[in-house]
């Protein structure tokens, strides 16, 4: 009985992330916000880490890290590894805090944005091109992290409401944060 | 929380970290035409029909977002090309009006170029800065006085837009009855208070031309038996003192005979269009005018 009710959650985060590279792919990087598009994928790993814990955020950041990578044939394993920390740390986050309402779970998902586009950024700085990291403060990352930001109140009220992912707990955890 | 919970939770966070520097590592040692890429090029060639199928059907929206984006800025653009077309609208009238003021000015050099005036004679161009307010009267205000020369009695010249050749719309204006530092006042030849002497041209006739309420010249006092064909030009004969000789009055259009009158009546059409007239010169002949008011 166990094992169905996992595996039901397991289709339903496998069948969000599905959504999530379909409308990405399809619709959100079509549009262009502030001179920004939002990463539909971050957000999702944040509302995900947000309702079910830092360790379903952190296995599906990684899956749609790599998903994210293949799209944009980006080196992989560069998404991996931030969405991987973002969800880990927004689900560490949410569990401590008690983030239950959408505005919060934004708020969240905004910083969690912003803390992406920095690694992001230190690591094409590293590797890539020395692109001028402060100019980029202002016209990719802040930007990113309130279009994320604000995305993600809508989009996780919808989840709920579709019942695909639970409600964030209001009440705070543990030291490790997450539903048991 | 369980510690062991809490432990393989870590442990898989750690993992995953791994795979995903792994991942990484393996991404960028790899040629391109390692497996990693090959399976990533693949997964790209499946995502990509959507990709395409998705741009084509998101541009009518982009279109319309674009269109509603650029609408302020549009509107803005509109105010500012307004602003500078009414802006370039009031240089082309100005210009215009330059050019029409240096044709005026060209055809006053011309006159005194090819007019045949006292030798000595200066030239004062002055502009017209007001006429009489009522048909009474012809009169005009010009914008030089006593501290140009100019001075009462001197005659006035001026040229208009011409439609014929040679000096038509260039002729006698008036003479000058009032004088300020500044300003001076011409009476034209066509008030009825006005009277020249003058002569026709190819003819022995001679009279005095007078101004009259309606506007017409009438050349009275030639004698009856004098021939006179219209067409003729009538010029100042230089009598009286005020009008240099031989300067332009007009044409003749008509001649007309009175049983009662031993005098013809010629009608004169004046070569100068007081209507349009916007820039006159002044005649300083020496010995000639009196001192101003």
């Amino acid at each position: 009985m166990l094992d169905r009710r996992r595996l039901a959650i397991v289709a339903k985060v496998i069948g969000v992330l599905a959504i999530a590279v379909v409308l990405q792919v399809f619709v959100v990087s079509q549009v262009s916000v502030l001179g920004v598009t939002a990463d539909l994928f971050l957000v999702l790993t944040t509302v995900v880490a947000v309702t079910r814990g830092p360790l379903e955020g952190a296995v599906f950041g990684f899956m749609a890290g790599l998903v994210a990578d293949t799209a944009y044939l980006a080196p992989l394993g560069v998404r991996s590894l931030v969405y991987v920390i973002v969800g880990y740390l927004a689900g560490l986050a949410a569990a401590r805090l008690a983030f239950s309402s959408p505005w919060g779970v934004a708020l969240l998902a905004g910083a969690a944005s912003f803390g992406a586009q920095f690694v992001f950024g230190l690591f094409e700085f590293v590797m890539g091109p020395r692109a001028a990291f402060l100019r980029m403060l202002g016209t990719q990352m802040l930007p990113e992290a309130l279009l994320d930001g604000l995305l993600t109140a809508p989009i996780y009220v919808l989840l709920v409401r579709l019942h695909l992912l639970p409600p964030a707990s209001s009440e705070p955890s543990g030291p490790g944060g997450g539903k048991t | 929380m369980p510690r062991n919970k809490l432990a393989w939770r870590r442990v898989v966070l750690v993992v995953l970290i791994i795979a995903s520097l792994a991942i990484l590592t393996v991404s960028f040692r790899e040629s391109e035409s390692g497996p990693v890429h090959a399976i990533q090029q693949f997964a790209a060639g499946l995502l990509s029909p959507l990709q395409t199928f998705g741009a084509r059907a998101a541009q009518p929206f982009k279109d319309g977002y674009e269109w509603i984006r650029t609408l302020w800025s549009a509107h803005k653009e509109a105010e500012r090309l307004a602003a500078e077309l009414q802006k370039l609208q009031g240089q082309a009238v100005k210009l215009q009006e330059q050019a029409e003021e240096n044709e005026r000015l060209r055809a006053l050099l011309d006159l005194r170029e090819k007019g045949s005036f006292p030798e000595g004679t200066q030239f004062v161009v002055a502009k017209v800065i007001g006429k009489s307010p009522t048909k009474w009267q012809a009169w005009i205000q010009i914008d030089k006085g006593s501290l140009d020369g100019v001075k009462v009695d001197q005659a006035v010249v001026g040229a208009t837009p011409s439609v014929g050749e040679g000096l038509a719309g260039k002729g006698l204006v008036g003479k000058v009855v009032g004088v300020t530092r500044h300003t001076a006042k011409v009476l034209l030849i066509v008030d009825a208070g006005s009277s020249v002497a003058a002569k026709v041209q190819g003819s022995r006739a001679e009279g005095v031309v007078e101004g009259s309420v309606s506007g017409r010249l009438i050349m009275d006092y030639v004698d009856r038996d004098v021939v006179v064909d219209p067409k003729r030009v009538v010029v100042t004969s230089g009598y009286g003192g005020v009008y240099p000789a031989d300067i332009p009055i007009g044409i003749v259009t008509s001649v007309g005979e009175q049983d009662v009158n031993i005098y013809k009546q010629i009608e004169v059409q004046p070569f100068v269009d007081f209507r349009v007239l916007e820039e006159v010169m002044v005649l300083l002949v020496p010995g000639s005018g009196l001192e101003g008011d």
